[in-house]
């Protein structure tokens, strides 16, 4: 009787000891809750001119504006039919970007830093061109999706692959250091340098930046 | 008579007496081996004939000793499961041990089976039509996991790929409706539309696979709709043993494991390590998935085991697993698992035997960030088991087994509002009869109670089967009922799919339920063994997911009922000098209803071929074997409409065979080396279809095995 009782002391131990909603909390981390820098241009290094801008691209129903020199991002709603701000330098809807009257060079370097150098020799700007941007994904089960007409930049859109031929698609970032020429004829240099969340969510874009070059 | 004379009488009585009780006493000594390898076996039983009670077995290095009364002629018979048995006279002459080289049984009806019944029977004399994948099979496969294994072996058995996860269609049946149990336990998690991570179930270390066809919820309750399949692990009970493995194929596929193992008295453990990896895969043709992603995964598994006495047996379990998928270029999908569980098996007598268990498995997937290197988990499934497990044998071997199970079932996932969770609590209690009524003809009963408490599921599954021996072939029959209670997932997803639309869960689902019914006869004559099997299958309220129009996403439903029916064919033939022949086939219908969220894709006809041939001698033997996987084409009709289930359109899927060549040489006692060529005439799909084979074309693999343990024997 005693090795009965034995053993349904360890089981009953054992059954106390193991958590009822599992174990290794403690191997995981915390998703971060809030980003702890917000969003816009999180860090701003004014002695080198450079910085980083964190935004949040999720929805399809907006583009967000980018002011390198005011150092400012605003938003728009598309289906509001919302305008863009007065002054904005590049603007980014879910990963599509386009410049406001500017153009845009992808360059073979591996830093951005490499672009202060000057302008790579042979370097061809391509502009934005008339394309569609999709701003609803609700209709696609009825085999359509609702677009709208903008201009995008190809180049700088360039930055991320989406290849839709694996689900869940398969998301490749270019890793290539970009160079912007705006319309007032100054220059950026752009790298994006992720497009989720510290918790991996997807939609949340990291871009450094060299304003002006 | 003087006293001299008196003297010289009692030495020569004391004389004639001991050397009668010399004689009395006499020891047979021997050792039993396994006559194509010379292992020593342990356990073998050796009686002497005419003398009921007077036996003994051998111990763990392989041998045995054995008291004989008297100096007449003995015969000992030498038995072991798995062995041809032998005989032999033991005269009053015989001097020196006595050894016997068993030669194994090429029958593999005779090997010992459990997952029909939940008792040890043989295999031909399990009621349940139950199919065996032998540890030799997988050994010559050098396969990696489960899948290697099920397709080789298996017609109608089709893995393919979902969301860059491992799905399974077994006949018409899907990952979530047949059951995948490691030693009669359930496992927790689910990679994606109800399958398990089949990379999990790896194949180091396993005895053998058994798998049980049809309904078999009276015995194991949910889930248990189209099958069972239970992965059984080795024992040892040699002093120790230490085996290093190790394999490379194509996409620098690697698997490097070892297995330690060890008996001390009335201590043995079992310890498992293996590291598999592949590099990533790109598709030369278009298809519906361009890729695989590369992955590399850890398995560690420990079992421990404690006999206090003859009664009463102790084993504990532990097992971690990790996988790493590396999914996207800045982000890692990772997949854990802990397992732990105690086991105590109580024998009160011959006839007597009591289970009891319990069982703790966690699943948990998470995404790794290669930018913010945060690894957040987003889905855990954790399962409380206590399982109890009652055996008692009356006369003419009828088997009474009675059970009883409870389970906590936790899940958080991502797939809930704001990553929330849910739990429920699962009882049930079960009783089989295993009656005997003749020696030819075998009944068996059982009903299972099944309760489901966030479902509010009250289930019953009863089964009735039979079976008749004739000389050399056997008639089944069976009619069971399967269900599938409504998964957690099932009735509280709230998902948000990439801004396309949502998925919801629904409370009110009612459990899949179904007849099923199979007619088998098998016919067994020396070398040759023929199989035919027929079954029908009626599934009502199948759960799958609907367009609703009112909430423009999709809902959890049950759907009108689907049958599937189906005849196996199996035909094989193993000769002594060496060549092995076998062919099964499969053939599949399937029908549901237009205007049902779901439609057949199965298809109709599957086969698997196998050409062997093996020689053994004393330090070396080979097997080459020929292995074919032919499945045919399948016309189906599709909806054109995601939301609407009106109108269909045709779909063909074209047919293919796959064949691959192995080559297991073992070489010495100790060392095996398994060669193969994969898909040995080149298929490349012109498009890979989501159930296309994920080849790449003619494939090379390479594998090593070392039995250490066997090199200082």
């Amino acid at each position: 009787m005693r090795k009965y009782f034995f053993l349904i002391s360890v089981i009953g131990s054992l059954l106390l000891l193991v958590s009822c909603n599992g174990l290794f909390d403690d191997l995981y981390d915390e998703p971060v809750a809030t980003v702890s820098d917000g969003y816009g241009f999180v860090r701003v290094d004014n002695a080198n001119k450079s910085g980083t801008i964190y935004i949040d691209v999720t929805s399809y129903k907006r583009w967000t504006y980018i002011n390198l020199k005011d150092k400012t991002t605003d938003t728009s709603n598309i289906i509001e039919g919302q305008e863009a701000p007065a002054k904005w330098d590049f603007a980014m809807h879910r990963y599509d970007v386009k410049t406001n009257g500017g153009a845009a060079f992808e360059s073979s370097l591996s830093s951005i830093d490499d672009l202060r150098k000057g302008i790579p020799e042979g370097a061809t700007f391509a502009a934005d061109t008339l394309s569609r941007v999709v701003i609803d994904m609700s209709h696609m089960m009825d085999g359509y999706l609702d677009y709208d007409t903008s201009y995008v930049n190809p180049v700088l859109s360039r930055w991320l692959n989406v290849d839709l031929s694996s689900m869940p698609p398969i998301y490749t970032l270019s890793l290539r250091p970009y160079l912007v020429r705006l319309a007032d004829g100054s220059y950026a240099a752009l790298f994006f340098d992720n497009f989720m969340d510290e918790n991996s969510v997807k939609g949340f874009v990291t871009i450094k930046y060299i304003y002006p070059l | 008579m003087n006293k001299r004379t008196s003297k010289l009488i009692l030495l020569l009585f004391l004389s004639i007496t001991s050397n009668f009780s010399l004689q009395a006493q006499r020891t047979v000594v021997g050792t039993v081996t396994d006559s194509a390898t010379g292992e020593t076996l342990v356990g073998v039983t050796i009686r002497v004939a005419d003398h009921k009670g007077l036996g003994t077995v051998t111990d763990n290095v392989g041998k045995y000793r054995l008291q004989l009364p008297s100096s007449k002629v003995f015969t000992l018979e030498v038995s072991y499961v798995g062995y041809e048995p032998q005989r032999r006279t033991i005269d009053a002459n015989h001097k020196g041990p006595a050894n016997f080289a068993l030669r194994q049984k090429a029958n593999i009806l005779d090997m010992v089976v459990v997952t029909g019944t939940r008792t040890p029977k043989l295999l031909k004399d399990v009621p349940i039509v139950t199919r065996v994948i032998t540890h030799d099979d997988i050994a010559m496969q050098d396969a990696t996991d489960i899948r290697d294994v099920l397709q080789t072996e298996l017609p109608g058995v089709e893995f393919s790929y979902s969301m860059g996860q491992q799905v399974v269609n077994i006949q018409g049946f899907g990952g979530n409706s047949v059951l995948f149990l490691v030693d009669g336990e359930r496992l927790a998690g689910e990679s994606v539309f109800g399958n398990l991570d089949y990379t999990r179930l790896n194949m180091d270390n396993v005895e053998r696979v058994e798998i049980v066809k049809g309904a078999a919820s009276s015995l194991y309750g949910s889930d248990a709709v189209g099958g069972v399949i239970n992965i059984i692990t080795r024992n040892y009970d040699k002093p120790w043993n230490l085996n290093l493995n190790t394999h490379f194929a194509e996409h620098n596929e690697q698997r490097h494991g070892g297995t330690l193992g060890f008996k001390v008295g009335n201590v043995s453990s079992i310890t498992n390590v293996q590291y598999a990896s592949t590099d990533a895969i790109r598709f030369g043709n278009d298809g519906d998935f361009g890729s695989l992603a590369a992955h590399h995964s850890w398995n560690f598994k420990e079992k421990l085991a404690y006999s206090f006495n003859n009664k009463l047996k102790i084993t504990a379990k532990a097992g971690y697993f990790f996988r790493e998928r590396e999914s996207q270029q800045l982000s890692h999908e990772r997949y854990r698992d802990f397992s732990g569980g105690l086991n105590a098996e109580y024998t009160f007598d011959s006839s007597n035997s009591l289970m009891a268990a319990y069982n703790f498995d966690q699943y948990d997937k998470s995404d790794y960030s290669l930018a913010s290197y945060l690894d957040v988990r987003d889905y855990s499934n954790v399962q409380h088991s206590v399982r109890t497990l009652y055996n008692r044998t009356f006369a003419q071997n009828n088997i009474l087994t009675l059970g009883g199970d409870y389970m906590r079932d936790y899940l958080m996932t991502y797939q809930f509002a704001d990553n929330g969770s849910k739990f429920q609590h699962t009882a049930d209690l079960f009783a089989q009869y295993d009656w005997n009524i003749t020696p030819k003809l075998n009944l068996i009963g059982g009903l299972r109670y099944d309760y489901f408490s966030d479902a509010g599921v009250h289930n019953l599954s009863p089964k009735l089967g039979m079976m008749y021996k004739l000389k050399n072939s056997s008639l089944r029959a069976s009619y069971a009922r399967g269900f599938r209670a409504p998964k957690l997932k099932e009735m509280h997803m709230n998902f948000d799919m990439a801004s396309i639309f949502m998925i919801y869960g629904n409370p009110d689902l009612r459990p899949e339920k179904s007849h099923n019914f199979t007619l088998a006869a098998e016919y067994t004559k020396k070398c040759y063994n023929l199989t035919l099997m027929g079954f029908y299958n009626r599934v009502a309220d199948r759960i799958t997911t609907a367009w609703d129009r009112e909430v423009q996403g999709q809902v959890y439903v049950n759907m009108s009922p689907l049958q599937i029916a189906g005849l196996d064919a199996s035909a094989s033939a193993r000769w002594d000098f060496g060549l092995g022949l076998r062919l099964s086939y499969v053939y599949t219908y399937e029908h549901i209803e237009k205007g049902q969220p779901e439609l057949s894709s199965t298809r109709p006809h599957s086969a698997t071929i196998r050409v062997e041939y093996g020689r053994k001698w004393r330090k070396y033997s080979f097997n080459v074997a020929l292995n074919g996987r032919v499945l045919s084409s399948v016309t189906c009709d599709e909806y054109t409409s995601m939301t609407d289930y009106t109108e269909t359109v045709k779909a063909t899927y074209p047919g293919y065979t796959i064949w691959k060549l192995t080559l297991a040489q073992k070489i010495g006692k100790a060392v095996t080396l398994n060669t193969a060529i994969d898909n040995l005439f080149n298929y490349v799909p012109d498009y890979y279809y989501s159930n296309s084979p994920t080849t790449t074309g003619t494939t090379f693999s390479v594998g090593l095995s070392i039995d250490v343990d066997r090199l200082f024997r």
